[in-house]
């Protein structure tokens, strides 16, 4: 559970070999390619190669059909595309896109139709109180009649034109509108209108296929929207038929590309001078010996491997060494950020104290088990990241739940089982000892800063930050005047007195006094003489508020972990009020209410428990040791995705 | 004790808090249509209710401006409505407020001989106006309005003025008539705390400085009126500028002398410090009363305030949304209409 140890590889050989070797380098899986002129340097006369990727374009058209068709090309074996023309492929492509487009316009078109039939259905269901003929209508010699929609405001002012030749007729209403027909002899024809449209009325011009009364035109028009739906589908299938036949070579061909495309994007990273080429990157140290092999058919190629931090402006790549049970917790380091490459990998640290937390947090059998199945048939089923740790801290949960005695709320049920095994102590009550749990939660915290505290100064002194590791707050300084201050606390509650003068001033002040002088200390260990900047007030007053602060973050930090205590008593609570609702209710509605309240404290408490000791990881424990600025390790490999940018 | 309504405050606020953004002015100033500039306000603001039943593809720019100015009495009466605060005298300042535009909109189409009033007749609010709204469309002179408007107050504030030969009216004498008699209303309807009728107060003043800034300016600038027509012309209430104040500003020999003595006024120097163009000055004191009222919006929990702040802007906000609608449609270039918009 440590970091995976690197090594630096340089290779070099002509250019002749180059994509060969960017192919063995990507298939290989473990080869982490930075760029090689980042280390050359311009007096060193390399170049890069700034190339247009000549796959790109037939990429993009593949890229297109499967952005509108919304089929995913898969990555299969490509052999027997490898050798043909990009001429070829090309035309083949065309072809294929050509047959799609044909039948895309035609599904546009029937689409178009439908839209237009829609509308008239939409238009003509709302006519369907007028019992005539729309021809008939239509063909009115004296009266003229105008078939649409008047909104609602307008309606109401109708009544001004009373004395206007017109008249309106609703058929149906919706939310702002009337819909219908107004007539008015032509004579008057254009004066009614200029009212009409004065009052936004929304003329309906009836499409000329829609014959007969509204009744039969809605028909008729119904059938129509059924015939361009069939229509649409119908092209739908002769483009799956199309695409479908295909599907095969167009996935090899789209390996092919993809690989070779991706490949030739990796050129960019080399440097190139006269005919030879220059690559470096980074590959696990296991991996090396078997690495190292894989050029031994190229004569012009030589593979150099240095130790990982040889070269000062290449920065190793961070590969985090887990096992089974700390692998899931990964995921909360990665979100943080990496550790650098000479510092530690925190996952153990975090998966134990990560279950540990939320299993004192969570305490109940029952729960706790169906948390743990619930987490694997995520990680099962839907390959859901976090379904891993909940399995893990649902199986801490079901183990506290055993110490509290606390099975779907139940507090009593194991009770007996208890009585039997003749174990006294257990379970433990949590509503009973609210002291002692919250005391308990500091004590954890307290253990936790301490080890975080400890860590720090192991990494520190190993990375020879020496003013962290011995001055700082979370250094040997911090670290005696924290555990003093503790003990001395513990000790006078219990009657010992433990502040005499020696200990207040070597435990104590002595400590907050290194803290005070963490630089100037640190300059006299290195041996390297202390300038003072911004004179002796500066000094003063930066590092009095810097040693206020860190006082002020142990006091809040180890607060900070009452909330463990205070978690354990929500749940406990929760469940309570559940149980009693549940002796509220009839028989029949027990189980309804005990099932539905673990449910709902499952959901709640799981998450909030969840997210409140992430927020400890992250706050109280790591802030101490880690800084997570490490970069992560990135083997070079085909992305079969069909995006291209 | 008058009674706090904290509720209808609350309520206001969360109205408030799904005004349309500046980043959706933007996007709709940028839009190339009508229909399109509609289709946003369905889709991303919360005028999407009002306008779910319409088909923006084929909605008239009137109707458009109709349905939103609707928004803002249906708002109004949705926020009094709430807890029944609208029985209160001074509650009722808005329909007072259509009523007076109504008349004022009626003289305007005596004046132009024109019948086309009915089209635009804020119909929904007829059921609660003290006349009838349609009746009032259906005036075709000044003497037949004043029998119509004889058993509202609105007669003896109209009655001294006399048409002329060609029966058109002074609008403007007509509209300081109306505006006055509207501001004594709404002062003589301030029955709450003193504190909250001494903020009004002070609020209202200050619109009426600025309106009365705005219209001796026009009466100055475009209509080379004489100080005597201007006097008669002013609101008779005054804020921070009084009469003598606001006489020395507008007796200025032309608009640049106006400007000039405007700007050492505290407004003046209230739009300098904002960054406001004084010289564009009907814009930017709409953007000074726009100012005052949204800080009066949020630093105070007084519900009349509250109604009255919040109800001009959603105004305000309606009018930004027609500039736009109305610059797109005439094919006005983004900046210029960037520039009315009241922010």
């Amino acid at each position: 559970m440590s970091i995976e140890k690197m090594e630096l590889v340089n290779i070099a050989g002509l250019t002749k070999d180059l994509d060969t070797v960017l192919v063995k380098l990507s298939d290989c899986g473990c080869f982490h390619i930075e760029s090689a002129t980042k280390m050359a340097g311009k007096k060193t006369g390399f170049t890069t190669l700034k190339e247009e990727n000549p796959y790109t374009p037939l990429l993009k058209q593949l890229s297109e059909i499967s952005t509108q068709s919304g089929v995913k090309f898969t990555s299969v074996d490509y052999k027997d595309v490898e050798n043909e023309s990009l001429s070829k492929l090309e035309r083949y492509i065309r072809g294929i896109r050509k047959k799609l487009d044909i039948v895309k316009d035609k599904e546009t078109k029937a689409a178009e139709l439908l839209s237009v039939h829609e509308q008239a259905v939409y238009q003509v269901d709302h006519l369907q109180g007028i019992h005539a003929d729309f021809e008939q209508l239509f063909a009115c010699e004296h009266i003229k009649m105008r078939l649409g929609r008047l909104p609602v405001d307008s309606y109401s002012k109708l009544s001004y034109y009373d004395d206007k030749p017109f008249y309106f007729k609703y058929f149906s209403t919706e939310k702002e509108y009337y819909w219908g027909m107004y007539f008015v002899p032509v004579a008057y024809q254009e004066d009614v209108d200029g009212i009409f449209a004065d009052l936004y009325f929304e003329r309906t011009h009836i499409p000329d296929f829609v014959r007969g009364d509204p009744s039969e035109a809605s028909k008729e028009l119904h059938k129509m929207v059924e015939d361009d739906q069939k229509a649409i589908e119908d092209c739908k299938t002769q483009y799956d038929e199309i695409l479908n036949k295909e599907m095969d070579r167009l996935c090899r061909i789209f390996s092919r590309l993809k690989s070779q495309h991706d490949n030739f994007d990796l050129r960019n990273k080399a440097a190139i001078v006269n005919d030879k080429f220059y690559i470096v990157g980074f590959i696990p140290k296991r991996e090396s010996d078997s690495f190292l092999t894989m050029f031994d058919d190229l004569e012009s190629v030589s593979v150099v491997l240095q130790p990982a931090d040889a070269n000062g402006k290449l920065e190793p790549p961070i590969k985090l060494k887990n096992n089974k049970f700390t692998e899931p917790f990964s995921m909360f380091v990665d979100m943080y950020g990496l550790p650098s490459y000479n510092g530690i990998n925190p996952t153990a640290f975090v998966a134990v104290t990560y279950t540990l937390l939320f299993g004192i947090m969570f305490g109940d059998v029952g729960q706790g088990l169906v948390l743990a199945i619930a987490g694997a048939l995520l990680w099962k089923f839907k390959k859901f990241a976090l379904g891993p740790i909940i399995t893990r801290v649902g199986i801490s949960g079901a183990v506290f739940g055993l110490l509290y005695g606390s099975v779907f709320g139940y507090e009593e049920l194991l009770d007996p089982v208890y009585e039997s095994l003749g174990i006294t102590f257990l379970p433990f009550k949590v509503m009973h000892n609210v002291t002692t749990i919250l005391i308990g939660a500091i004590a954890i915290g307290v253990l936790i800063m301490i080890i975080s505290i400890l860590i720090n100064v192991v990494t520190g002194i190993k990375n020879k930050k020496y003013e962290e590791a011995l001055f700082g707050n979370n250094g040997i300084a911090g670290l005696v005047f924290f555990g003093s201050l503790l003990a001395g606390a513990v000790g006078t509650l219990f009657g010992v007195k433990m502040f005499t003068p020696v200990y207040v001033i070597c435990l104590i002040i002595l400590p907050l006094a290194a803290m005070f002088l963490r630089e100037p200390l640190t300059y006299w260990v290195r041996g390297k003489k202390f300038e003072m900047e911004g004179g002796m007030t500066d000094f003063i007053a930066s590092n009095f508020f810097e040693v206020f602060e860190f006082l002020l973050g142990y006091a809040t930090n180890t607060l900070s972990f009452v909330r463990i205590g205070g978690f354990v008593l929500s749940h406990a609570s929760m469940m309570l009020v559940v149980m009693a609702l549940a002796n509220h209710v009839s028989n029949v509605g027990v189980p309804l209410v005990v099932i539905f309240g673990n449910i709902f404290v499952m959901g709640l408490e799981g998450l909030l428990v969840g997210i409140q000791t992430l927020r400890l990881e992250f706050y109280e424990i790591f802030s101490r040791f880690y800084s997570g600025d490490g970069k992560p390790f990135t083997p070079v490999k085909i992305n079969y995705d069909e995006n291209i940018e | 004790m008058a009674k706090n309504y904290n509720a209808t405050v609350a309520k206001i606020m969360a109205i408030y808090g799904k005004r349309i953004m500046p980043q959706d002015y933007t996007e709709m100033m940028n839009k190339q249509s009508v229909p399109e500039v509609a289709e946003y306000l369905k889709k991303n603001t919360h005028y999407s209710e009002l306008l779910s039943a319409i088909d923006t593809r084929t909605v008239h720019r009137g109707m458009l401006e109709n349905l939103l100015h609707r928004s803002i009495f249906e708002t109004y009466m949705r926020i009094t409505g709430f807890e029944h605060i609208s029985k209160q005298e001074f509650y009722n300042y808005k329909i007072l407020q259509t009523e007076i535009d109504e008349i004022l909109r009626c003289i305007r189409f005596i004046n132009a001989g024109s019948q086309k009033m009915i089209a635009d007749i804020p119909i929904y609010i007829n059921p609660y106006t003290s006349f009838d709204l349609l009746e009032l469309a259906k005036v075709t002179d000044f003497r037949e309005l004043l029998s119509f408007l004889k058993k509202t107050p609105y007669y003896d504030v109209l009655r001294e003025i006399h048409p002329d030969a060609d029966g058109r009216v002074d609008v403007t004498r007509c509209e300081t008539l109306l505006r006055s008699y509207y501001i004594s209303r709404l002062k003589s309807s301030l029955k709450f705390k003193s504190q909250d009728v001494k903020l009004f107060t002070a609020l209202l003043d200050t619109d009426t400085d600025l309106i009365n800034v705005i219209n001796s300016y026009r009466l100055t600038a475009f209509f080379d009126a004489s100080d005597a027509v201007i006097e008669r012309d002013m609101l008779p209430f005054y804020g921070r500028l009084s009469a003598a104040k606001q006489k020395e500003i507008y007796s200025a020999r032309d608009s640049e002398e106006f400007i000039r003595r405007f700007s050492k006024t505290y407004y003046g120097k209230q739009m300098i410090e904002n960054g406001y163009d004084i010289n564009n000055l009907e814009r930017s004191a709409q953007r000074l009363r726009y100012k005052y009222a949204k800080s009066m919006l949020k630093r105070s929990a007084s519900a009349p305030l509250s109604v009255y702040a919040f109800i001009f802007l959603l105004e305000i906000e309606v009018q930004n949304i027609i500039s736009i609608i109305e610059g797109i449609r005439y094919g006005i270039e983004v900046n210029k209409i960037a520039s009315l918009i009241i922010m």
